[in-house]
């Protein structure tokens, strides 16, 4: 067994060896905690427009990687586990992309439909849209201008 | 490979548990790092899952937040700020306390862990308490999700802004939101018994220590989404 190829080369006593960081250290990641807490309460009565979001967010994760990386030891830990964390968090990233990317462009221009859907009814955005005539579309399809306009029939 | 096998038939024949090592090596393990590890592995796995469950949530949380910024800045308006505030710091506290009775834990100080871990146990109820007390509010206040936001103007925050009409969609994420995370907190309370009284029956050394690590990683998970559900909630 000893001979396997050592993932943690001071390891194959096969003891655990935890790291132990001092309570100094600790005290001190609780108090920079503690520093961003009030920094993002004081962040909350001045107003950044849409910074407001963005600097909330970035507080917030400084104060979550603090915790992971000293307080859950990720730091020192076996790197395999920071892989899954750090897997989990991009699937997070995926999810919000793609669902967020579907909500916010829900009024936008479809470019394949061609039309402006309403987000909260689905039916074509009055304005913005010229009806292609005859000539532009050049008869690419046989459709006639009144139906070439609307999404086509869902069966 | 035999002679394991023989070794495996006559720790059963001795009908003993202390085949290899200590008792608390369980017997599929080869050393105390290899359990430990495994052990390790399967809590960040089930953290992942925790987070990836969360994360729902909180993209209910941006879809609705982008689609209706001034009825979510009115309405996180009613949530009290130094009740968060101050669950936030309580939170941050018992997560420093979980992380030095680990500490205390890997250098085998048997009492200093029980304290730490009574100390984290005790946060975890304050901020239940404080947790009780805003959503009484809420519910007095007709603060509610969905169909049962019925708001009463005598018990709102005076000088926040108007409530829209749609403000129950915010209630909703609301509860929802800080109601899985405080059966979490609920959840943490009682594995941190369980590992309390483990810790007073004398069960855990400098050398076996999994458990006080494990549950600690838990309730370092419960801060962690905390941290971001305050600031996401009560500072709109």
């Amino acid at each position: 067994m000893a001979t396997q190829t050592p993932a943690h080369p001071h390891k194959d006593d096969g003891a655990v060896h935890a790291h132990i960081s001092s309570t100094a250290f600790y005290v001190g990641v609780f108090l920079a905690l503690i520093a961003l807490t009030i920094l993002t309460v004081g962040q909350s009565y001045v107003d950044l427009g849409r910074m407001n979001l963005i600097v909330v967010i970035l507080i917030a994760t400084t104060k979550a990687s603090l915790v992971v990386t000293f307080f859950m030891h990720l730091r020192y830990d076996n790197k395999f586990n920071a892989l899954i964390f750090v897997s989990c968090l991009f699937f997070i990233g995926v999810f919000f992309a793609y669902t967020l990317n579907d909500t916010e462009r829900r009024g936008e221009l479809d470019a394949d439909q061609n039309v402006k859907v309403l987000p909260k009814t689905g039916e074509d955005a009055p304005g913005g849209f010229v009806q292609p005539t005859p000539a532009a579309a050049g008869g690419e399809h046989g459709a006639t201008p009144a139906s070439s306009g609307a999404a086509p029939a869902a069966h | 490979m035999s002679s394991e096998a023989t070794a495996a038939a006559d720790a059963h024949d001795d009908h003993g548990h202390g085949h290899h090592g200590p008792k608390w090596l369980a017997h599929h393990f080869d050393t105390p790092a290899q359990q430990f590890d495994a052990a390790k592995l399967g809590m960040w796995v089930f953290l992942a899952q925790e987070l990836l469950f969360f994360s729902g949530l909180f993209v209910a949380y941006g879809v609705y937040r982008s689609w209706y910024p001034e009825m979510f800045f009115a309405a996180s308006h009613q949530l009290d700020k130094i009740m968060g505030g101050a669950n936030t710091v309580v939170l941050l506290f018992s997560s420093f306390t979980a992380a030095m009775a680990v500490r205390s834990a890997q250098l085998g100080k048997q009492k200093a862990t029980g304290n730490f871990i009574l100390i984290t146990i005790v946060c975890a109820c304050f901020f239940l308490v404080v947790k009780y007390l805003e959503y009484t509010h809420k519910i007095h206040a007709g603060l509610l999700p969905g169909r049962y936001f019925h708001p009463h103007a005598e018990h709102l925050v005076a000088g926040a802004p108007a409530l829209p009409a749609n403000a129950g969609s915010f209630f909703g994420i609301y509860f929802m939101m800080t109601g899985i995370h405080g059966i979490h907190v609920i959840i943490g309370i009682g594995v941190l018994i369980w590992v309390w009284i483990r810790n007073n029956r004398g069960e855990f050394s400098k050398e076996y220590f999994t458990p006080v690590d494990i549950v600690a990683l838990y309730w370092h998970l419960v801060d962690l989404v905390w941290i971001y559900l305050f600031p996401l909630l009560y500072l709109v």
